[in-house]
């Protein structure tokens, strides 16, 4: 089950999401059949993804395994990078390259073939525009194989040698995650609290004092935090209200 | 929203045994939101946390999320699916 993030709630509701989808590939038609170049090399690069994506499924439905020499993904994983192999220095920050590398390197986490992937991460200069994404990728494999090592000395590297604020500031918050998945609540407060100090006002330093908050005072068998509200129906409740009985809170909504 | 048949029948089981429900909605707008609970007969409480400081407050990340609260007040389970909510409510109950 792939849960919704807040970005993409917030930003948009499932309806929103599958109508933007159809608008975006009118769009590219449209752009395509105009405008040359760099959207036609975008629908270039859907395409592959979107022939991996079936192939995938297919090769799932009849009982393969990940990872096998057999995997699509890998087949698929070949071609994306070396469209990316392609134009990695004339376009290396193009939206069709960067999607070509990210979608190159979920292929291999989807197949599990971890140092591959570990090596070809390796390849992306510090400031590769794909990074932003290549970081859910990385997590992902980590949180998977169960080895954070890593991702988190590749943050640690990047954050030193990136230029973009953005991928500093992500390699940082990476970091303060990778170490607070490992239970390492020390190390993850002080990178997240670095995340603060030097990138404040940003979604990462957000995001970073909500989970410093969530490792002081949201741990198993804390008080959970008061709160009154008033109902839809009108009624007035609170959390302290409801003592002496179990609660179940369910944060949800109906996109 | 296919985990909403089971919430209800998880509420009406537990009902009578002290337990409360409370959906607290990420919803932009009010009127979506008014019409699921009323269409889907959703019988607990609803918040609309339309200012997400509720969201801030638990440090939420996405929907749905469960939180399980025990009698004292305590956290007893965060993030916790929903297929494992039954069994840790009727933990809970059993303490």
């Amino acid at each position: 089950m792939r849960r919704r993030t807040l970005e993409g709630l917030f930003g948009s509701p499932g309806k929103g999401r599958r109508l933007g989808l159809a608008l975006l590939l009118i769009t590219l038609t449209v752009n395509a059949q105009n405008t040359p170049a760099p959207d036609k090399e975008m629908a270039r690069v859907q395409v592959m993804i979107s022939h991996a994506k079936k192939d995938a499924e297919q090769f799932l439905k009849s009982g393969g395994k990940p990872g096998d020499a057999k995997d699509p993904n890998l087949k698929w994983f070949k071609a994306l990078w070396k469209y990316r192999e392609k134009y990695r220095e004339k376009q290396a920050s193009s939206p069709a390259t960067v999607a070509a590398t990210v979608e190159a390197l979920r292929l291999l986490n989807r197949a599990e073939r971890y140092s591959e992937l570990r090596a070809k991460a390796d390849t992306l200069k510090p400031d590769d525009a794909a990074w932003k994404q290549v970081f859910y990728v990385l997590m992902s494999a980590a949180s998977k194989s169960k080895d954070y090592s890593y991702l988190i000395s590749k943050a640690e590297a990047l954050a030193q040698a990136a230029v973009d604020p953005e991928i500093k500031a992500q390699a940082r918050f990476n970091i303060g995650d990778a170490y607070w998945r490992t239970k390492d609540n020390d190390r993850a407060r002080q990178a997240f609290q670095a995340v603060i100090t030097e990138y404040p006002g940003t979604q990462y330093a957000e995001e970073a004092e909500g989970n410093l908050r969530e490792i002081e005072f949201l741990n198993l068998g804390q008080p959970a935090p008061e709160f009154a509200r008033t109902t839809l129906a009108g009624d007035s409740i609170s959390l302290d209200g409801f003592k002496g009985k179990v609660v179940v809170l369910k944060f949800w909504g109906t996109y | 929203m296919a985990e909403v048949p089971l919430l209800k029948e998880l509420y009406a089981q537990h009902l009578d045994q002290g337990v409360v429900v409370v959906g607290i909605s990420l919803d932009e707008e009010l009127k979506p939101l008014q019409e699921m609970v009323t269409s889907k007969g959703m019988s607990w409480p609803q918040i609309h946390d339309a200012d997400k400081s509720l969201v801030k407050l638990f440090n939420v990340k996405g929907t749905p999320t469960y939180f399980l609260i025990d009698r004292e007040g305590k956290i007893a389970a965060k993030d916790i699916p929903m297929k494992r909510l039954g069994t840790a409510i009727d933990d809970l109950l059993r303490k």
